[in-house]
């Protein structure tokens, strides 16, 4: 039973070029701190975004009429995953870039598109997810935030939680229930939802590394304009869930951890002890498999298959990984977690956020449950 | 897949599926002559099949699946490498990464339908979410095993392939140790037995993993390599492979 059918990747010729106009980039923006660098896609930093709409690095597959540069998946694909591995902080655009993009492409109207889409391609419009709300984390299908109609346009009322960066977002992707009184995925909608809209309020909240990227946000009778509708009445689960396939194969599922294998290498030197060094192989090997599988979504989105099975693969394995990582480290090397070399730093770091890792975009359990009825299980 | 392959499959597998591991050197091996097997990599001229390394993947592969008895992946290699040589001993690890890969899907697509023919609890054992959860970490561990084996063809058929065989058959021999396990849980008792057909697949796995590098041998081997590059050629030196 093959659930993963691999294939010999055709990477773009334009590969090396593309590798090192992200170097040039990076190379202005100047060093990164190495702490900084780990899980660096959740880390915002609006500058570095615009250097990179300038290097006509954002956007890279979106027609050229909405500031996109017609690039192939493959192509944007080593972009992203060069920028990842070299800890840089992609986190304003990230989300806006990946998915919120695309979405509007695929389903917004004309004045939706050229509000926001060349905006994005810029690296100047940024995106939040408006998904999970406190009592809906796992179970999506039960979202009580509403959006009622009211003369011409609609009424928003309602809060959604954990949204990352929506602090620093111009607009966010809700899923919202439109027809009062239905149940689960039927009756739900998706709104672009414009961050300065009257009625809306941002609470930071703070995570256990005491870092604030994730918020409440809270909508009172935020009165949207008919346009607001993203795609079709009704139709938010089916547009909601085909997001996530973009969401979820990502390099940025394996990658969030790699500056610690980088530094597990660095401090290692000549005279490493077999444990070291088979954990440097086997993470080295594991960084590799990876990279393939990964790659090898986009290559199946990119001719317009459906890759969502092996899209959750490669999040569950990839989870697995970055979040083995720090403790695999830990395990191995003797260290001070207070201490102020660089590996001590990013494993303090990274032990603390890994948890995160099989949370975010859907838990461990949530994915290996899609997994088994891609088996034919359920 | 290419036309050849796909060919390729179309020939091998059933007389793969009857011979099965079942069949020996002695008494089929001309069978498996007759396909011209054993030539795959030879070039046309020489009288072989012109394959190249993602064909051998193919045969090599679907070899695993059947857990096939006779050592074709030996007389296959031996064509183009002398025994002893460290060339010889890098594709056979090739060889074993893609028979263990095949072998992981038999054993997954065993357990998959075992769990849900089999009733417990007046259901079907799929239904229970501890079976389901097990069975999506199967899943997950025979792709990743599969896809390492494509990513060896890939660099073989590239050139030098050193790195790629060392990576890939590590993570295949980490995903004999999670499938065998969960294979053999989800069939209690029944798995156990000599006339159930899952010991095939899960011992020719465990011999497998140790042939031609056991997991320490290829880590410490990459181990080594990656800390004599240094930190900062590990990623430019891992995409170098495929840019
Ligand atoms: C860092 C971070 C960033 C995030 N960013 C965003 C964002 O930008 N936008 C957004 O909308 N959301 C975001 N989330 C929220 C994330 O999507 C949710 O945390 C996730 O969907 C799980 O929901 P929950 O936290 O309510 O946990 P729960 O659903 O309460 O689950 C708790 C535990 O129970 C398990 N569980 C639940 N149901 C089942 C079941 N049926 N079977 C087996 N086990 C089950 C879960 O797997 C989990 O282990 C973010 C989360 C994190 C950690």
């Amino acid at each position: 039973m093959q659930t993963f059918e691999p294939e010999a990747i055709d990477w773009p010729d334009t590969a090396g070029a593309l590798r090192d106009r992200v170097r040039g980039v990076l190379a202005d923006h100047g060093p990164l701190d190495p702490v900084l660098r780990a899980n660096s896609w959740t880390k915002p930093d609006p500058e570095f975004s615009r250097r990179l709409g300038e290097a006509d690095l954002l956007g890279m597959t979106w027609p050229r009429e909405y500031g996109g540069h017609e690039a192939s998946q493959l192509e944007r694909y080593v972009v992203i995953e060069e920028l990842l591995a070299a800890g840089a902080p992609v986190g304003a655009h990230w989300i806006a870039d990946r998915q919120s993009g695309p979405l509007i492409l695929r389903y917004g109207d004309e004045a939706m598109k050229r509000r926001w889409v060349p905006a994005i391609a810029r690296g100047e419009a940024f995106a939040c997810i408006g998904l999970s709300e406190p009592s809906s984390g796992s179970d999506l299908a039960s979202v009580r935030t509403s959006a009622r109609r009211e003369g011409e346009g609609w009424v928003l009322n309602g809060q959604k939680v954990w949204t990352t960066g929506a602090h620093v977002a111009h607009f966010m992707i809700a899923l919202v229930r439109t027809e009062p009184g239905s149940e689960r995925q039927r009756g739900l909608s998706q709104f672009l939802v414009p961050m300065d809209t009257p009625g809306i309020s941002v609470k930071p909240i703070i995570d256990l590394t005491g870092a604030h990227e994730f918020n409440e946000v809270f909508f009172e009778n935020v009165g949207l304009s008919p346009d607001a509708l993203l795609g079709t009445e009704g139709d938010g689960w089916a547009q909601a869930t085909a997001e996530l396939s973009l969401e979820r194969s990502g390099p940025e599922r394996y990658l969030s951890s790699m500056v610690l294998l980088l530094e597990l290498i660095r401090v290692a030197g000549d005279d490493a002890g077999p444990s070291v060094r088979e954990l440097a192989g086997r993470l080295a090997a594991e960084a590799w498999t990876l990279r393939l599988m990964s790659a090898s979504v986009a290559a199946k989105l990119a001719r317009g298959e459906d890759a969502s099975l092996e899209a959750t693969i490669v999040k569950d394995l990839g989870n697995s990984y970055e979040q083995a990582i720090p403790e695999l480290v830990h395990r191995t090397v003797a260290m001070d977690l207070d201490g102020p070399d660089v590996l001590s730093m990013v494993t303090a770091y990274l032990l603390q956020v890994s948890p995160s890792f099989s949370l975010r975009g859907g838990t461990r359990e949530i994915i290996r449950g899609i997994i088994a009825r891609g088996l034919g299980l359920r | 897949m290419s036309d050849t392959r796909r060919m390729l499959a179309e020939m091998a597998d059933p007389l793969f599926a009857e011979l099965g591991f079942e069949a020996d050197d002695a008494r089929d091996w001309a069978r498996v002559e007759d396909l011209g097997l054993p030539l795959l990599l030879l070039s046309e001229e020489d009288g072989g099949f012109g394959g190249n390394w993602q064909d051998a993947l193919t045969v090599f592969r679907l070899a695993g699946y059947h857990a096939l008895g006779p050592s074709l992946p030996e007389a296959i290699v031996a064509k183009v490498a002398s025994q002893g040589s460290d060339a010889h001993f890098q594709l056979m690890a090739f060889a074993r990464t893609a028979q263990i890969a095949g072998a992981l899907d038999a054993a997954l697509r065993l357990s998959v339908d075992y769990a849900n023919e089999r009733q417990q609890f007046g259901r079907p054992l799929g239904k229970f979410q501890a079976v389901q959860q097990s069975l999506a970490t199967f899943a997950c561990e025979a792709a990743a095993a599969n896809c390492a084996a494509v990513g060896a063809a890939q660099a073989l058929d590239r050139g030098d392939a050193a790195f790629e065989i060392a990576a890939a058959k590590l993570r295949a021999n980490q995903a004999v140790g999670v499938g065998t396990r969960v294979a053999h849980q989800v069939h209690g008792a029944i798995g156990f037995t000599q006339e159930y057909s899952l010991h095939h697949l899960t011992r020719r796995l465990w011999q497998w993993r140790s042939d031609f590098g056991h997991d320490a041998y290829w880590s410490g081997v990459l181990g080594k390599s990656v800390i004599e590059r240094g930190a900062d050629n590990f990623w430019p030196d891992l995409v170098a492979r495929t840019d």
